[in-house]
């Protein structure tokens, strides 16, 4: 006891004892880090949301005499070369100035916020000050008829008439856009079909045999009854190889495999496929697609003449504002400098210095409104972003789409089929790898293979010069179906007897295995690469000089940046299916479940929830990539969605709007940055939202998959 | 209402306490014992009894590897048809192998090697013809952990029936009514099929995978320590359900609990470091052992 008490007493306490200073450092760290964060939404919220609200309208008298209306944007203390100034947006560039001005606040000697002083968002060259006159109509005869003059009865006149004119512009929008443009792609339709049959007709069927429809009927019966009765034969065994397994493993593979390649025999000589056209049949369809062109044509005249009258109604209607210090008022265009602004051509008029709150509420949430669903103008730095909100959901959807099933799928075999060694090891630290490539060198990677290889290929068929002749095709084809059944039976005999392990015969023959495997995927690369029967999808067009999927575009963008996030998944679900107790397998075998059935049943739903996490974090690395997307897909402005209402509905071989482009695009592309610069704020804040709002989606859906899945707790 | 049923983490293995423990037992005379640990295989003591009976299960010279440690050494034994058969023996005497060797579950462990024959009715299990997805069939398993699947109570007793490709809704149902009753859980669960199964106490959850176990007419049912992770009044109602389904199936089960098998047993195996020691009917092997290393096993005073 005392020895005991003693040593005690000697004992001294250790700094590293005293946990305080620990506390204090790393609570520290993570007060760091949550400013940070908090500063980071801070900012961007503030900033963001602030730029659509309408500020008061200053009318300037400067020392010197000038006199201007305009808006304070920014002030700026003094600095070493510069006083203290501040920065107005004075807007009406059709007088050949700069829309934004410093001005020395030294040098201003009077402000004031004249009533009348209005600001009207324009479609064209950018905002223009001044005070209302008048609201006049022009006929056809050019005679001018006053409808409202002077302050009080131009507002009162203003907002009727305004929403009529807008509404006629949307008319004409719809007709221009949709059913110009519908008639425009059944043309064009119709030209890119002749043009095909005039490729294939010069080219003759290539050596291929067309089979008939009955012949094809044939074979297809004969392949599914081959699989269905392959499949129906029980006892043939499963999996953990007896010799009856096996066999029955063998023969429904090897099945599998002659049923493949009959289909690609079948395909090869599809009947439905187009037949080379003669002579005679060439003028036939020729003369058929002109008078069908001609009927398109006198439709396409008729809406263009009721958008003309439209229009022609539309530009009477005009509006007098004045700039009161030269009293320019503001023009129809830049070319039509002594024609006054057509009503329609008024996005909005805010007359600033007099709005309620309400009023000023109002303009708020309509500016918001009309950036979230309109398409952006003047390069970016007016109108809305609608294409740009379109793809950056769709490009991350259709990421999504892509990267899970392949990463679960991958993820699967890796963990539950391969045998635990050296090489699954190797997979592993090579797929943790990938997820530190530089994200532009996917770019460059799905540039140089998807957009200009699968592109290619898709859109021509292999070139001229690396296509096999038919003999040695098929005799390649032959050979790999050869191949592929060895590999079988190589690898299915390697397995050892029951309850026997592996001999060193064993371990060769499984090597072998990998070696004939290996050999056919590259045969089969090789099939696909060198046919000489696929000519590609859009031959016509590629002939145009116009690729469709040899280019940048939306489903190239998905898939390099599926590519991107599949280590996320892989690893994810690796570790989700890892933490599915063992016990579960093993009741599910001792059920007599085979190892499929396992994983269909017990594994993978138990894996579920965290599937769906890798699933999230794929989604959210993906969303915020912009840099691959610059190589891949991503363009700084364009007007055709990657969907629309004409089939195939979803067109992925569009290049897309992304968001995360354009906050690039508007900072340091723009051509007016001082415009652009609240913009940059406001697309970053809703970038932000969008992602959040994907992210939340998918983790709700989580939560309820989650929630069915596990009992009450006991 | 759920009986709340704890679950102690560290099971202690509970030995008879109705003989006083021999501090200084007579090592020497452990002819058989010594011979076993010096690394010899000597022949079992096998009671007549169970040599002659109709067997289920014949395991005739039969050793087991894992990579290179030999676990089981040639062990011979019958399993008699329509009896409850206990497997018993200080912990890693190869008592689980053994079970799992039946149904061949130690296919999924890397490494492991088997010799000689297991027969089950007289068709041999390790044979190359075999199919081990279809002998599991026939097999019923119950593991030490209850391991209820992460699904409602009616989709985990179903799933031997799911697995093969039962849909219709009445055979799911009757044969799911008519198992969980052979498991004397039917009662309990019967308003709640539905509800997740991991919402049952521990003893319930070993009564559902007895009914898992059986739902599929097994020809045997191995039970694999069924009441090691269970408190003292779930393993009595187990121990009473394998009395009452032992009318109907063959049972092998494998406990640490010298008590539980001269309980519900018939007929109880020795084993010691992978070897056979004493077989023969529970009662004389509890009463009048042939071998003194037995004796003293069963009243707990070495092992």
């Amino acid at each position: 006891m005392s020895e005991v008490h003693q040593s005690h007493t000697r004992r001294r306490t250790l700094p590293s004892a005293i946990g305080e200073p620990m506390i204090w450092l790393t609570g520290g760290a993570l007060v760091v880090c949550l400013t940070m964060i908090a500063l980071l939404v801070v900012l961007v919220v503030v900033n963001g949301s602030a730029s659509f609200w309408p500020r008061p309208i200053e009318q300037v008298t400067l020392e010197d005499g000038q006199v201007f209306l305009g808006i304070a944007t920014e002030h700026e203390e003094q600095t070493g070369t510069t006083a203290k100034r501040t920065l107005y947006r004075v807007g009406n560039r059709d007088l050949g100035q700069e829309s934004f001005r410093w001005v020395d606040d030294d040098t201003i000697s009077d402000i004031v916020f004249p009533k009348d002083a209005v600001m009207l968002e324009r479609e064209a060259w950018g905002v223009w000050f001044g005070v209302p006159e008048s609201i006049i109509r022009v006929d056809d005869a050019n005679d001018v008829t006053t409808i409202a003059v002077g302050g009080g009865a131009f507002f009162d006149e203003y907002a009727t008439l305004h929403t009529q004119a807008r509404r006629d512009k949307l008319k004409i929008e719809h007709l221009k856009r949709a059913e110009l443009g519908a008639i425009n792609t059944k043309i064009e339709d119709l030209r890119l079909k002749l043009r095909q049959a005039q490729i294939v007709s010069e080219r003759g069927e290539g050596g291929v045999v067309r089979w008939s429809w009955t012949l094809w009927a044939v074979f297809g019966v004969i392949s599914l009854a081959l699989v269905g009765l392959v499949y129906q034969i029980r006892h043939l065994g499963t999996e953990l190889g007896s010799t009856n397994a096996r066999k029955g493993k063998l023969i429904r593979s090897c099945a599998t495999v002659g049923v493949v390649m009959l289909v690609g025999a079948m395909w090869v000589g599809a009947p439905w496929k187009g037949h080379a056209l003669n002579e005679q049949e060439l003028v036939a369809m020729q003369s058929l697609i002109d008078s069908r062109e001609i009927e398109l044509l006198v439709e396409y005249d008729q809406v263009l003449e009721k958008i003309r009258r439209v229009e022609d109604a539309d530009k009477q209607l005009r509006i007098v504002v004045v700039e009161p210090t030269s009293g320019q008022f503001s023009p129809t265009s830049q070319t039509l400098a002594d024609e006054h602004l057509h009503m329609s051509q008024v996005v909005r008029l805010v007359r600033a210095n007099t709005l309620t709150t309400t009023g000023k509420v109002g303009v708020y949430f309509s500016r918001w409104w009309e950036y979230l669903s309109t398409f952006p103008r003047e390069a970016n730095t007016e109108g809305g972003v609608y294409p740009v909100i379109v793809g950056t959901v769709l490009l991350t959807l259709m990421l999504t789409i892509f990267v899970t099933p392949l990463g679960v799928i991958a993820a699967l075999y890796l963990r539950e089929y391969a045998k635990q060694g050296f090489i699954t090891s190797m997979i592993r630290i090579a797929v943790n790898n990938l997820a530190g490539v530089p994200s532009i060198v996917y770019g460059v990677f799905g540039l140089g293979f998807f957009c200009y290889t699968v592109g290619q290929y898709i859109d021509t068929g292999p070139s001229t010069r690396s296509r096999f002749d038919s003999t040695q095709w098929w005799m390649l084809f032959v050979l790999t179906g050869v191949a592929m059944m060895g590999g079988l039976a190589i690898r299915l005999w390697s397995a050892p007897e029951p309850g026997k392990i592996a001999s060193s015969m064993n371990v060769r023959m499984r090597q072998l295995s990998w070696v004939v495997w290996t050999l056919v995927f590259v045969m089969c690369v090789v099939l696909v690469a060198k046919t000489p029967y696929f000519h590609g999808m859009y031959e016509a067009q590629a002939h145009d000089g116009t690729p469709t999927f040899g280019a940048r575009g939306m489903l190239w963008a998905s898939l390099t940046l599926a590519l991107l996030t599949l280590p996320v998944v892989i690893v994810a679900t690796e570790e989700a299916i890892a933490a599915v107790p063992n016990s579960m397998r093993q009741g599910s075998y001792g059920c007599g479940a085979s190892k499929w059935q396992t994983m269909r049943r017990i594994v993978l739903p138990g894996a579920l929830p965290g599937i769906l996490t890798g699933a999230i974090l794929a989604m959210a690395r993906g969303a915020g990539e912009v840099a691959p997307l610059m190589l891949v897909g991503a363009v700084k402005l364009n007007q055709d969605l990657p969907v629309s209402t004409q089939a195939p509905f979803l067109h992925a071989d569009r290049s897309f709007m992304h968001l995360g482009f354009h906050i690039y695009d508007l900072g340091f592309q723009s051509p007016d940055s001082q415009a652009a610069r609240p913009l940059v704020w406001t697309t970053t804040l809703l970038f932000l939202t969008i992602v959040f709002a994907l992210n939340f989606a998918a983790i709700m859906i989580r939560s309820k998959v989650k929630a069915r899945m596990a009992g009450p707790t006991v | 209402m759920t009986i709340m049923e704890s679950e102690p983490k560290n099971q202690p293995v509970v030995r008879s306490v109705a003989y006083e423990p021999v501090r200084n037992a007579p090592v020497q005379s452990y002819k058989m014992i010594e011979a076993i640990r010096n690394g010899q295989t000597p022949d079992p003591t096998v009671h007549k009894e169970v040599i002659a009976p109709d067997a289920v299960i014949e395991i005739e010279k039969f050793n087991l590897w894992y990579s290179e440690t030999k676990a089981i050494h040639d062990v011979s034994m019958k399993v008699p048809r329509g009896a409850v058969t206990a497997l018993i023996g200080p912990s890693g005497c190869g008592k689980s192998t053994l079970l799992r060797s039946i149904n061949r579950m130690n296919d999924l462990v890397d490494g492991v090697r088997v010799e000689g024959s297991i027969g089950l009715n007289k068709s041999p299990i390790y044979a190359p013809s075999v199919d081990v997805i279809e002998l599991r069939k026939r097999l019923g398993m119950v593991f030490q952990k209850p391991n209820p699947f992460p699904m409602s109570i009616f989709e985990n007793v179903v799933y031997p029936l799911r697995i093969d490709g039962e849909r219709r809704k009445a055979v799911l149902e009757e044969a799911c009514e008519k198992s969980l009753k052979a498991a004397a859980i039917w009662d309990e669960v019967k308003d709640r099929l539905k509800k997740s199964a991991l919402g049952l106490s521990g003893g319930q959850q070993q009564r559902l995978c007895i009914a898992r176990a059986i739902v599929a007419d097994p020809e045997v049912l191995l039970l694999d320590e069924p009441c090691s992770a269970l408190d003292p009044v779930a393993t009595l109602k187990i121990e009473e359900l394998i009395s009452e389904i032992s009318e109907r199936y063959t049972v092998l089960i494998v406990t640490h609990n010298m008590q539980q098998a001269a309980r519900v047993s018939d007929y109880t195996a020795f084993m010691y470091l992978g070897r056979l020691v004493e077989y023969g009917p529970t009662a004389k092997l509890f009463q009048t052992p042939k071998l003194i290393e037995t004796e003293h096993y069963v009243s707990g005073r070495f092992g």
